[in-house]
């Protein structure tokens, strides 16, 4: 008998362990389906979506299926702190990813702390996250923007040297501190400025500053608008003749895929620093837009290829640690590299942000042309995170 | 003496009686079942039920509509966890949130009486948008970003001490808090001066020449009103370790108010009542579809169009009958006035 | 001196050109809200959204191939029926049922949620832009000014002036006018309040329609746009005195200016504090607003 019943509870434990090697493997995406960032959302929901079949496809992560649960975040950071704790606790969720706005990737990143999970941003680029924020429970696998700048001021010191730039920025903090990074890094390089102006978050009319931008006689414009402020500021910029003679750069937000269509033939000859680019020209980047485009009947951007890119980098940290709780994933995420459509990415150890070759794009004919690359290693700028 | 305000106060407290056993059962469940979402939930729910309330007590007693609550309570959240990230202490926060409230309640009062009816609806919105932009623009209140890193506090309460991270006491204590804020409105509704208030939203040209100042009334209503919102805005940082801007945006109070109707406008517990059924009924709504804003939308102008005196407010009949008969079958009952 | 007039000529005048431009986009947007409230007592709390419903009805149509000077008459009677139906069918329902303040800006708060709601399901969540049917820039007074902006005052000059007429001037507007200041007395006359109410909420609902054609190619068209302009508008309202249209041009021109100035001199995040600081005086001393209410002036 007690053979028997010994017998018994080892076969329940092997069926039990083989059912957990069975059991989906739960991700939590946490992204803005309505709301102000709602066009956002949805690359990033394109690229997860796409990503996930090709994993299950090809056999999941250690034998194990993806199951995504999806929560509206609004880009309410009050409500995506509460549909991140439902996610790790209701659905039990092992990985999340998703936000969108800093704010809430920083207030979930602190969930996410307190809940002992990790979370991986595919869109936040403020600087904070990574850095004077950091977590050892956040990760961030798409540039933030000190990598943006950074390839942009290599591009100005080559092709515009000596430049005259002027500033405009949103009056918020994020467009403040964009513009501080950049400024400080143009300087560097030798360009002068020649002044600089705010205008609130979601102005309706900008003409009112033309006439400081003229008077100041700058070369070259650099702007961290983004969204529908971007259209009305260059749509406004093009009936005023204002953009003639001026080159603009901007950051990796100002022109998207969300708003390209609408800025039209004024956003030409923009140029800015990202991570990604539809015309990157190599056979992984080739199918993946290939896919994307029969997928989703639209070209992915930044953030869709991003988000694309990070469960590659979780199946392959997972499959290292042979486990998904969070202290042996953490660890097999530090210093991962992996193949992504952009290039290879690498995460650092020291603050937990990618390392991946950047980019200078331009708009040519509504397509985002690479002008010029640079190496991961020459945009990733210092670590300045304490916190682990 | 019972009379009618007095017959409709006590149908309202029957109400909030239910609501707190409800609670109290929940509470029981939930952690025996070892659940953390959902008491935090609930505790959410609560806290959003203090800004409902205070809507309601202008709403439903005075007469005035305020589309801009929300500024109340976000002052009150920021100030909290200011305090907090200096002072963990759970009565400094409460302290320096009630008083900065009480200022910016008198502040906003002064500007806010000095008109009526719609100006008064489009003035108060005003005000919370005007703040909540500067929040937003703030580098020291953390601009966009908002404020995170908020510890969990300890909570000493006499013999016990509570963690604001333990999901069922933090519960009970929010319950405990939101009770002595509804039970105060009810209180200083029901005294003389309260009656004024009530007077002056069934006839405002009348109440002067009572021998009453109806902007003393008003004043005492409005600075109420903020006071109780800062108070519930107090413990939110408690409650999720963050604050942002959005907690000032219309999007909170227009929320707050849509919880006031559905669970029925001068009802006091109806607004709680509502800000529990939103609170759920957004979480599984959310999960479900992300056009929410419809669902949400259509179930308010349901309510507008064919419950125009919320859920609490069509059951309450049932009640007061009840309790009018209870009362009449007392051995010496007062005669009823029907001066109303 | 040369200094003087050279900072005169490029620095204030254009400012105060765009600011009128921006005026006059303001008040083709109050026009309606002010019309709806001082004739009906309706704040209408889902006018930011009818304006949207008119500029997506413009990019929707320009779409199908329809002229861009066509949509300018086109667009506001496909508004009409939408404003007739809304007022029968929701907004009249609560008409008398408490307060009439209360009530209806609930309902229409309500209606603009599942407004902006719907925009998104049918238009995606992205920005769009109708072409710009005047490209390019006029020069006035040695300053370029783009075309279409002129355009936009002249045009937004002729509607003001036009809805004026129809208010205070016509038979029609007579009937409205007195339905408004006593309703009993103006049926007991022979008007047909029913349909002067529903006629006057689809004449506000037609102009927030009209005003989402004109602005459009300017701000560009997306589903939470309604928003945008919808502060500025209340305060134009509130400040020019409810329901009165002259009051709605002056306090939408002069609040227009004060921000246009102002932002010249300190910084533009405090201009939305300016103007509403300007909106509580004037509601400290004269709480009617500049001008009186339609009907009681």
């Amino acid at each position: 008998m007690k053979h028997n019943l010994l017998t018994t509870t080892t076969i329940a434990m092997l069926l039990a362990s083989s059912a957990y090697a069975q059991e989906a493997i739960k991700i939590g995406v946490l992204t803005p389906l309505s709301g102000t960032y709602a066009g956002i959302g949805q690359q990033v929901r394109w690229g997860i979506d796409q990503s996930v079949e090709e994993i299950n496809a090809a056999g999941g992560i250690a034998g194990r299926q993806i199951e995504l649960v999806y929560e509206d975040s609004e880009a309410n950071p009050a409500v995506a702190v509460t549909k991140a704790e439902k996610l790790f606790t209701v659905d039990n969720v092992d990985f999340l990813t998703g936000t969108v706005n800093s704010g809430a990737t920083l207030a979930v990143g602190q969930v996410a702390d307190r809940a002992d999970k990790l979370i991986a941003t595919t869109v936040s680029f403020s600087d904070a996250i990574t850095g004077s924020g950091c977590s050892p429970n956040v990760f961030r696998v798409n540039a933030r923007a000190g990598q943006q700048s950074e390839a942009l001021a290599a591009w100005l010191k080559q092709e515009k040297p000596g430049a005259e730039v002027y500033y405009l920025g949103p009056d918020y903090e994020m467009g403040r501190s964009t513009v501080a990074a950049f400024k400080e890094r143009a300087e560097s390089v030798g360009a002068t400025s020649t002044g600089e102006v705010f205008a609130p978050l979601d102005s309706k009319d900008y003409s009112q500053y033309f006439g400081q931008l003229r008077a100041a006689r700058p070369d070259v414009l650099y702007t961290s608008v983004a969204g529908n402020d971007t259209v009305r500021l260059f749509t406004q910029m093009n009936d005023f003749g204002v953009s003639e003679g001026l080159t603009i750069l901007g950051a990796s937000g100002t022109v998207t895929a969300q708003n390209i269509n609408a800025i039209g033939a004024a956003a030409e000859g923009f140029i800015t620093g990202v991570g990604y680019s539809v015309l990157i020209d190599s056979p992984e980047n080739k199918a993946f837009t290939e896919a994307f485009r029969e997928r989703n009947g639209a070209d992915p951007d930044l953030y869709g290829a991003d988000s694309y890119g990070l469960l590659f980098a979780y199946k392959a940290a997972v499959e290292a640690a042979g486990a998904t709780d969070t202290d042996s994933v953490r660890a097999a995420l530090e210093g991962l590299s992996w193949e992504t459509p952009q290039g290879t990415k690498t995460i650092r150890a020291g603050d937990h942000q990618a390392m991946q070759p950047m980019y200078v794009v331009e708009v040519k004919n509504g397509q985002f042309t690479i002008v010029r690359s640079i190496a991961g290693e020459d945009a990733i700028g210092p670590d300045t995170c304490d916190k682990f | 003496m019972h009379d009618r305000l007095d017959i409709s106060m006590r149908a309202n407290h029957v109400f909030f009686w239910i609501l707190v056993i409800v609670a109290l059962v929940f509470a029981a469940f939930a952690s025996f079942s070892g659940d953390v979402f959902y008491l935090r939930l609930a505790t959410e729910a609560l806290i959003l039920g203090g800004l409902a309330l205070s809507i309601d007590i202008l709403l439903g007693f005075t007469g005035l509509l305020s589309l801009g609550q929300a500024l109340y309570f976000g002052i009150g959240a920021y100030v909290s966890a200011l305090v907090l990230r200096e002072e963990p202490s759970f009565w400094l926060a409460m302290g320096a949130a009630g008083v900065s409230v009480l200022l910016a309640g008198i502040a906003g009062g002064l500007i806010a009486n000095r008109v009526r009816g719609v100006y008064f609806a489009l003035i108060t919105f005003g005000m919370a948008q005007v703040v909540a932009k500067v929040v937003y623009n703030s580098r020291e209140l953390g601009a966009s970003d908002g404020l995170i890193g908020i510890p969990v506090i300890e909570i000493p309460l006499g013999l016990i001490t509570l963690s604001a991270g333990d999901p069922l006491g933090f519960f009970l204590l929010t319950l405990v808090i939101i009770a002595l804020l509804y039970s105060v409105s009810a209180y200083l509704l029901g005294t003389p001066f309260g009656r004024i208030i009530i007077a002056l939203k069934a006839n405002e040209k009348r109440v002067p020449y009572l021998g009453y100042s109806t902007w003393a009334a008003r004043m005492a209503a409005y600075v109420l009103a903020a006071v109780i919102a800062g108070l519930a805005g107090a413990l939110y940082p408690m409650l999720r370790g963050f604050v942002s801007p959005e907690l000032l945006f219309f999007a909170t109070s227009g929320d707050a108010l849509i919880m006031v109707i559905v669970g029925g406008a001068g009802t006091l517990a109806g607004a709680i009542w509502g800000a529990v059924i939103l609170t759920m009924l957004k979480s599984v709504i959310g999960s479900w579809t992300e056009h929410h804003l419809i669902v949400i939308g259509l179930i308010f102008m349901s309510a507008i169009l064919f419950m125009p005196k919320g859920i609490v407010g069509m059951l309450k009949p049932f009640v007061e009958r009840n309790l009018l008969r209870n009362s009449a079958r007392q051995p010496k009952p007062e005669p009823e006035r029907t001066a109303l | 001196m040369p200094d003087l007039i050279s900072y005169l000529q490029f620095v204030l005048a254009p400012q105060m050109l765009n600011g009128l431009a921006l005026g006059v986009s303001v008040i083709l947007v109050a026009l309606g809200l002010t019309i709806i409230f001082g004739l009906l007592d309706v704040i209408n709390m889902s006018h930011g959204e009818f304006y949207a419903v008119g500029a997506f009805g413009a990019l929707a149509l320009s779409a199908l191939g329809f002229n861009y000077w066509v949509l300018i008459a086109l667009v506001p009677i496909l508004m009409i029926p939408i404003g007739v139906l809304t007022e029968r069918f929701l907004i009249r329902r609560v008409y008398d049922g408490g307060d009439r303040h209360v009530s209806t800006l609930l309902l229409t708060f309500g209606l603009g949620m599942i407004a902006e709601d719907l925009l998104k399901i049918v238009f995606g969540p992205n920005t769009h832009r109708p072409e710009n049917p005047l490209p390019g820039a006029t020069e006035v007074l040695g300053v370029f000014i783009p075309t279409y902006r002129l355009f936009l005052i002249a045009i937004g000059a002729v509607v003001i002036v036009a809805v004026a007429l129809v208010v205070y001037r016509t038979r029609l507007g007579a009937m409205v006018r007195a339905a408004a200041f006593d309703r009993n007395m103006a049926a007991s006359l022979g008007v047909r309040v029913g349909w002067v109410y529903s006629g006057a909420f689809a004449f506000g609902v037609a102009l927030a329609g009209l005003a989402g054609v004109l602005l459009a190619p300017i701000y560009s068209v997306f589903p939470t746009m309604g928003h945008d302009f919808i502060l500025m508008a209340f305060t134009v309202v509130i400040v020019g005195g409810m329901g009165s249209i002259w009051g709605a041009v002056i306090a939408g021109v002069l609040l227009t200016q004060i921000q246009a100035i102002s932002s010249l001199v300190i910084s533009p995040v405090w201009a939305d504090p300016i103007v509403f600081g300007v909106m509580v005086l004037v509601l400290m001393f004269r709480p009617q607003g500049i001008f009186g209410r339609i009907g009681h002036a």
